[in-house]
């Protein structure tokens, strides 16, 4: 056996052109590999990231199941009891690195002779962040709620200010300094009304005609509101999004943000269909080429074979011969096309990414593969 | 009892719709030293003959028996431990494993029997010394000439003692000095180690070292006699 390992060991080393060739196939397609699917690792990680932190939490709590039908923006009948003392408790546990309220409700806005109808968000202000198209970096539990077009955030302690969407803001024909009025029905059925100061708008298709925010303060005062309706809840490692919510259960009705968020779940189940066939298109690929490569291995050397037979080799130890062969250039090709693909990987990350675009925005995203992706 | 039985030999190529006829019943039997020459043109079944000899090729129909053993009756492991004891074999085109040195490619047959590390290099050597190679061990097959090539291809066919050398047009690919050089060395070892030397030629100047000569002709023997 030893004697047929060094005989494949010198076939390799002494035939560089061949051992060359199928090598090259095998490294450049799991280098393609490695580098495809990090690309797509981080690709899904930063949606994960950023459909988390567009609103949702890692996860979120509520007094009652009914809350996420019907309560989010009729907050009125979900209170949850004792929400500072359930958030100290669950600030407390390992892995959690941040709860905070939020609440929410409908009103009519209205700036001169023009109205708009709203569904207001009200969330802490040091959660919420408005990024520039330019640097839409997440910060870590914050909600980042999409690019200003103008004006500001609302700053911590600033009260009954309003971040307006530039779709609202457009037909009401508001801008930042300007003071809406804010028309809300309550409860009891009494109607509240209250100036609201536009801070900034931000862009956000699909959802700036009808979505605003202001401070969580200045929300439950303007709706009578004693306690929030909602927890959300930030964790260290999305992965533990799911036991936590078996843990939380017994407090209230938790919800995980693969729960609540039916886009990315929809999006990710299509993306990696797509994703699957590409990938299988590379192997399929680098297969068919190194395949080749190891035909040719074999026929171009038929009047060896022969000689090695009419020598006394058998065609077990042909075949042995053989594998050992395939097996030395497959242990090299994987090392070096895994180690080849982490550097390109690195070097791509080292000139900021892969460019990528959503439409409006271009981004670069780093290509190094992240096993915590979801 | 002949070293070599050849009866009915029949061999038979299959083609898309149809068989090639290689050997239509050959018959003949060589015996132990003897030095015979296989001639005939292209086609006429000589090296096909030398192939089901050497247990290379599977008869269509026939027997070939070496030493009294039938070699269709082996097993594949059998057969090339067989192979591998009793016969050398000396090809055309010298057929060197290009990825070893001279001395490892006539080491080769030894590495597959039982012997020990000293004895071989010892063997090896000794065969080289003799085809006049012993200071190109260390080469490697394509810094030889054509002539080294096949002086090296003979060291490798005798190095495990054989009792039989089948050779198929051992000098076709050489010029005319060197393959009679060569002839020279092979009716030298099938002298002195008393092997059994067949070989395969069309060239008349060849099969003049031949003791005996077989004509051949579409598969069939025409004559058989002394050279």
């Amino acid at each position: 056996m030893s004697r047929l390992f060094l005989l494949a060991w010198r076939n390799v080393v002494r035939q560089r052109r061949r051992t060359l060739f199928a090598l090259a196939s095998l490294i450049v397609g799991l280098a393609g590999l490695v580098v495809f699917q990090g690309y797509i690792s981080r690709t899904m990680a930063g949606f994960r990231d950023s459909t988390i932190h567009g609103g949702l939490g890692h996860l979120q709590i509520a007094a009652t199941e009914k809350y996420y039908a019907e309560g989010e923006f009729n907050p009125f009948a979900f209170a949850l009891p004792d929400a500072a003392g359930l958030a100290r408790s669950i600030a407390s546990i390992r892995g959690v690195t941040a709860v905070f309220p939020s609440t929410g409700f409908t009103a009519i806005a209205g700036f001169g002779d023009k109205s708009v109808t709203l569904l207001v968000k009200g969330y802490p202000s040091e959660r919420m962040r408005f990024g520039t198209a330019a640097d839409r970096a997440i910060d870590p539990d914050t909600f980042d709620l999409g690019p200003l077009s103008s004006g500001s955030e609302i700053a911590v302690g600033d009260r009954n200010g309003i971040v307006l969407g530039d779709t609202a803001a457009r037909i009401l024909g508001a801008r930042p300094g300007d003071v809406v009025t804010l028309m809300a029905i309550l409860p009891d059925g009494g109607l509240e009304g209250r100036d609201f100061t536009v801070k900034g708008t931000y862009a956000g298709p699909g959802r700036d005609r009808i979505f605003a925010f202001t401070d969580y303060d200045s929300a439950m005062d303007f709706t009578h509101q004693t306690a929030p309706p909602l927890l959300h809840i930030f964790l260290d490692n999305a992965e533990f999004a799911g036991p936590l919510a078996g843990e939380l259960a017994p407090k209230g009705a938790v919800r995980t943000w693969r729960d609540l968020a039916t886009y990315y779940v929809q999006v990710n189940s299509m993306f990696r269909g797509f994703l699957d066939v590409i990938r299988a298109i590379i192997l399929i690929i680098t297969l068919f080429v190194l395949g080749n490569a190891m035909n040719r291995i074999v026929f171009e050397r038929m009047a060896e074979w022969g000689t090695l037979r009419a020598m006394g080799t058998t065609r077990r130890d042909l075949l042995v011969l053989l594998l050992f062969e395939g097996l030395l250039i497959g242990v090299v090709g994987a090392v070096v096309g895994i180690g080849a693909g982490f550097g390109v990987s690195g070097l791509l990350d080292l000139f900021g990414g892969i460019p990528f675009s959503d439409g409006g925005s271009r981004f670069l995203i780093k290509v190094v593969p992240d096993p915590g992706s979801a | 009892m002949a070293l070599i039985e050849v009866e009915e030999a029949v061999k038979e190529y299959p083609l898309e719709k149809t068989v090639a006829p290689a050997l239509g019943g050959v018959s003949c039997s060589v015996g132990g030293g003897e030095r015979v020459c296989l001639m005939g043109p292209s086609g006429s079944g000589k090296s096909t003959l030398l192939n089901v000899i050497g247990g290379i090729d599977k008869l269509t129909g026939g027997r070939v028996r070496i030493d009294g053993r039938d070699l269709a009756g082996l097993s594949d492991s059998a057969l090339s431990a067989f192979r591998n004891r009793t016969m050398g074999f000396v090809f055309q085109s010298f057929n060197l494993i290009p990825v070893l040195s001279v001395f490892e490619n006539v080491e080769y047959p030894l590495l597959l029997g039982s012997m020990g590390r000293r004895e071989r290099k010892e063997r090896v050597m000794e065969l080289l010394a003799r085809v006049g190679l012993a200071d190109f061990a260390a080469r490697g097959p394509e810094k030889l000439s054509g002539g080294q090539r096949q002086r090296v291809a003979i060291a490798r066919a005798l190095v495990t003692g054989p009792r039989l050398v089948l050779a198929d047009e051992p000098t076709a690919a050489l010029d005319h000095a060197t393959g009679a050089a060569v002839m020279k060395l092979m009716v030298e070892m099938n002298e002195k180690a008393g092997a059994t030397l067949v070989f395969a030629t069309h060239d008349p100047a060849v099969s003049a070292y031949a003791g005996r000569i077989i004509r051949m002709m579409d598969g069939r023997i025409v004559s058989d006699g002394p050279a």
